[in-house]
């Protein structure tokens, strides 16, 4: 095995850092991120990314920790969508794109004013694609609070999310409170988000966060399932792209090593390059838990 | 906003723009420190990087700094990429009036040389200073006597710096120490230290990527083995790695001597900051003393 894992590894503390946050930051994600797939939100999701890098290079500027300013971006940018309206499916996308739009803006005015004024360096990098590699053991307490809680609303708010992904109108009629349920959603998903940005960069949690509950929804029968194989497969992704950008130091004499974010994407994109193949071999006939209306 | 430009002691304030006082720009504040150590009382200069909490590499331009570089007839940057805005402005304002003396391109450098950071050379300053008398000479040949006579004290002036290399190279040649970043590692090597950090982890923290985790590891090692007798920190380039680096170098009794990208200021010129740190290194390998902060 020594092939598969170099030397340092085991022993390695920011590897072993590396490994839990990213483990739990990836199981979160995949949870929040099956429903996003099933609401069909992805490109809220997308738009809580930039949020959530805003908030992280302004964080960067004010000299507080990167997982603030992603988690609390993401929060402020999901209260903004929802004042904004995205909750009605005609506004959506122009409320997103609007908020998407302010977001990249601030973030480019923080990182700017980063620059300008502090000696830290690396922010751009650290804030757009992630750096996992430097995450202090000291955040990892925090990371856990935040999934903990994450995944309990999850757990509460799960059946009348799902009823309300599947028909707007029985949940309504079932006395749900489709706006209430909603913004709780987008609260998990910009936490998700802002979790996900400090293991591989606001831009890129994206990716965690819709590639491996993708996946999952094109091979599983049941929501349960789906959530449980996207977990694997996001912690899956996560802990190969550690390894390979590990190994990757002694890929060449020059032992340039090749950042983790790369990595991570790439195991998802095969992850569902995979799944995609299943699928068609098994000819699946589609159940209408898991893919609701105008999914395909 | 701290990056503003800002006036050097030794230029001749308050007559900006007055009959037979030549606008010139530091790109850096030592490289102005010593164009006004030249002119002297015919020079105005502005630096333009000098605020010892911002990072140099990542500087951003802004329209002052670009009116500074518009109305200066004579410039001195650096060259290598390190303030590689100031070509951008220049070329943005052509004029065949302004000289611009590219140290890299002074020293003959190739742009392929690793480390820009070419002022803590003990050799370099003496060729900028003498670059820059010749064109200010010509800039104003009736008071070429003047610049010159100037240039001959500023030489006198580094004997200091070089007694003081002499007498650390006697003391200390050989010994090992580690960086953070490759700012002040033309001057260890002046003075006969070796820098044991790999480079990789070096380059990586100058230009803002992420060190590997092997690299880290190494230099933390070397950290807790006490194999190195003193940790360089860069104060001005920081990140959660160099930071960890520091406190590693703390608990481990492993004395921290700060180094910076630009001059110090106030208080030093480009000889006394020099000076400030041999003195830094020297307490830090004889007495184990930190030395944080260059005051």
């Amino acid at each position: 095995m020594t092939w598969l894992f170099e030397p340092g590894w085991w022993a390695n503390g920011t590897v072993r850092t590396a490994l839990v946050v990213g483990g739990i930051v990836a199981v979160t994600s995949a949870v929040v991120g099956i429903f996003t797939v099933m609401r069909g939100q992805s490109f809220a999701g997308h738009a809580l990314t930039d949020v959530a890098t805003a908030g992280g290079a302004g964080a960067f500027l004010a000299g507080v920790g990167p997982l603030l300013g992603f988690v609390g971006g993401g929060v402020l940018g999901a209260g903004a969508m929802d004042a904004i309206g995205v909750q009605r499916v005609k506004g959506r996308d122009i409320a997103t794109g609007v908020v998407l739009g302010a977001a990249m803006g601030l973030a480019a005015l923080f990182l700017f004013l980063s620059a300008r004024t502090s000696s830290a360096t690396g922010a751009t990098q650290l804030v757009l694609f992630g750096s996992i590699f430097t995450v202090s053991p000291s955040t990892l307490p925090e990371v856990s609070w935040l999934s903990g809680a994450v995944l309990v609303t999850m757990a509460l708010v799960a059946r009348p999310l799902l009823l309300s992904s599947l028909s707007v109108e029985l949940a309504a009629a079932r006395g749900i409170r489709l706006r209430a349920v909603g913004l709780i959603f987008m609260v998990a998903l910009a936490v998700a988000v802002g979790m996900s940005a400090i293991v591989i960069g606001a831009i890129l949690s994206t990716a965690l966060l819709i590639g491996p509950p993708a996946s999952a929804l094109r091979v599983a029968r049941r929501v349960g399932s789906a959530v449980a194989l996207a977990a694997g497969l996001g912690v899956l992704a996560t802990w190969v792209g550690v390894l390979l950008a590990y190994d990757s130091y002694y890929w060449s004499a020059s032992h340039r090593s090749l950042p983790v974010s790369f990595f991570v994407v790439v195991v998802i994109v095969a992850e569902y390059a995979l799944a995609s193949v299943l699928r068609r071999r098994t000819r699946r006939v589609p159940t209408a838990v898991v893919e609701p209306e105008g999914w395909t | 906003m701290a990056v503003v430009a800002v006036g050097l002691s030794g230029c001749n304030s308050g007559t900006t723009g007055a009959a037979g006082v030549i606008q010139a720009v530091g790109a850096e504040n030592q490289y102005a420190n010593v164009v006004a150590q030249i002119g002297g009382r015919y020079v105005h200069v502005t630096a333009i990087m000098s605020n010892p909490s911002v990072d140099p590499h990542t500087f951003e331009v802004s329209t002052s700094v670009a009116q500074a570089v518009s109305q200066a007839r004579l410039v001195v940057q650096n060259g290598l990429g390190y303030d590689q805005f100031m070509t951008q402005l220049e070329s943005a304002s052509p004029s065949s009036s302004r000289r611009v003396i590219d140290v890299q391109h002074l020293l003959g450098l190739s742009d392929t040389t690793a480390n820009p950071h070419l002022w803590y050379k003990p050799s370099t300053m003496p060729t900028v200073a003498a670059a820059v008398e010749r064109d200010l000479a010509t800039m104003e040949p009736s008071h070429a006597s003047y610049f010159a006579g100037r240039l001959a004290s500023f030489r006198s002036s580094l004997a200091p710096e070089t007694a003081a290399i002499h007498a650390f190279r006697a003391r200390f040649a050989g010994r090992v120490v580690a960086t953070t970043e490759p700012v002040a590692d033309y001057l260890l090597s002046a003075l006969g230290l070796v820098d044991a950090t790999p480079w990789r982890f070096q380059a990586d923290v100058m230009n803002g990527i992420d060190p590997s985790p092997e690299d880290v590891a190494t230099l933390q090692t070397m950290i807790s083995d006490h194999h190195v007798a003193a940790l360089c920190y860069n104060a001005q380039v920081t990140s959660s790695v160099t930071q960890a680096v520091r406190s590693q170098a703390q608990t481990s009794h492993v004395p921290i001597v700060a180094v910076y990208e630009t001059m110090p200021e106030p208080g030093y010129n480009y000889q006394s900051w020099m000076i400030a740190e041999i003195r830094a290194l020297t307490r830090a390998l004889s007495e184990h003393v930190s030395t944080t902060v260059l005051r």
